[in-house]
């Protein structure tokens, strides 16, 4: 095999100094130029001579395992690697990647590390001048519970600050639960020249006893009584943004579901689910009307169940 | 959301996808989707990766190999911004005597 001196020597690099030096009298026996006429074998005896006069001397054998030196006895040149320069300061290649522009972290960004110069291949970090030190403000980071009803239409509270005071947070309409609100500019003051921080609300909104939530749409369960299934009725059915008429179709049962178009929110829709509740006391009237009832109009609606 | 597309699915959303194309991608571990009982399960990930995929191979001209490599690039570059962003929120919301401290120390670092 190229490149592997004790391969040419059908050996290991395990292979003891009289191992060596038998290796190489058995291959000359054979195949030396003189003795044997095959070109293979000539080419196996090259081999196996520059072989063996890299390793029959201890010292060059050692350089070698330890990849000092090539097959042929040459010093192997130091291998450079590219990545001891590339994550050096001051890299002459050193690129933005990616927080330069972005809207939340670019002061954070060049507050620690300085601006390079855009698109790249620019000198590294721009020194600070003097001796004055410029430093962007603290970001605060608050969590905030907002009731369910305030997430959906949006509205406005306050918070209280570490440092003393408070501040209006405006609510934006359809807050979803864990999204972060963010306060430009009122974090913790900055230092010299350096901005003020921001302060970050991560929301989490309250679930409300009625109302479900799934994106922009609104789940609601709507309760309704037994002669608004039978005949059908026009009932006023809650919605974030207040009552809107819902119209009960005649045989209406429960389970199933109406939707209320653009009723949800940011354009969403309300889903409606009914659900058919009895009268507090079955009164005689009732009871005999359904006594007759059945005698001629039974129906069952566990047929084709497996029970 | 563990929602997986499948390969028509998918070779039906991301335009320039073949079916071959896909398969190579796929065997050469450049896009690795989910195992399913229905095949392979491809995560939106996948669906946005393979979409860079097919704008990398037909904009530069990469063949399998340099792509291959590429995209380890990117996915190299992506994760290291990923954990800068956490490093950096974190940071600014500390304290200004910590601040100072590790303004301090980078600026020492990094020039």
């Amino acid at each position: 095999m190229a490149g592997d001196p004790y391969a040419d020597l059908g050996l290991t690099r395990s292979a003891s100094e009289a191992e060596i030096k038998k290796a190489y009298r058995k291959i000359a026996k054979t195949d030396h130029p003189d003795l044997n006429p095959d070109p293979a074998a000539t080419q196996r005896f090259k081999a196996a001579s520059a072989a063996y006069d890299l390793l029959k001397d201890p010292e060059q054998r050692r350089r070698f395992d330890a990849g000092e030196i090539d097959e042929q006895g040459h010093e192997r040149p130091q291998r450079r690697y590219y990545r001891d320069h590339a994550e050096a300061a001051g890299n002459p290649y050193a690129q933005n990647y990616g927080f330069e522009g972005d809207p939340d972290l670019s002061d954070v960004f060049s507050d620690l590390f300085g601006r390079r110069a855009a698109g790249g291949f620019g000198q590294g970090f721009r020194q600070e001048g003097g001796r004055e030190f410029h430093m962007r403000g603290q970001d605060y980071r608050f969590a905030l519970e907002v009731d369910f009803m305030t997430a959906a239409r949006g509205g406005k509270t306050r918070i209280s600050l570490p440092e003393g005071g408070d501040l209006e947070v405006t609510i934006p309409r359809g807050v979803r639960d864990g999204q972060t609100i963010r306060l430009k500019g009122k974090g913790g003051a900055g230092m010299g020249q350096g901005g003020p921080g921001d302060a970050y609300l991560t929301v989490s909104v309250a679930p409300h006893p009625d109302f479900r939530r799934e994106g922009d749409d609104i789940f609601l369960t709507l309760p309704i009584t037994l002669d608004e299934a039978v005949l059908g009725a026009k009932v006023a059915a809650p919605t974030v943004d207040g009552p809107v008429n819902l119209t009960i179709p005649r045989g209406a049962t429960t389970g199933q579901k109406l939707r209320l178009r653009g009723r949800g929110i940011n354009g969403g829709d309300q889903q409606v689910e009914l659900k058919i509740v009895m009268p507090p006391k079955v009164d005689g009237d009732l009871a005999k009307f359904m006594e007759e009832w059945r005698k001629s109009h039974g129906y069952d609606p566990r047929r084709g169940m497996t029970i | 959301m563990s929602r997986y597309y499948t390969e028509t699915e998918v070779i039906a959303m991301v335009e320039e996808l073949t079916r071959p194309r896909l398969r190579r991608y796929c065997r050469a571990r450049i896009v690795q989707p989910v195992t399913t009982p229905d095949g392979p399960g491809f995560r939106e990930a996948d669906l946005a990766r393979l979409q860079l995929l097919c704008d990398l191979a037909d904009c530069h001209n990469l063949p399998e190999d340099g792509l291959r490599m590429v995209m380890s690039l990117i996915d190299q570059l992506n994760t290291a911004r990923g954990d800068m962003r956490a490093l950096m929120q974190a940071v600014a919301a500390e304290p200004d005597e910590v601040r100072i401290r590790i303004h301090r120390s980078i600026r020492g670092r990094r020039g």
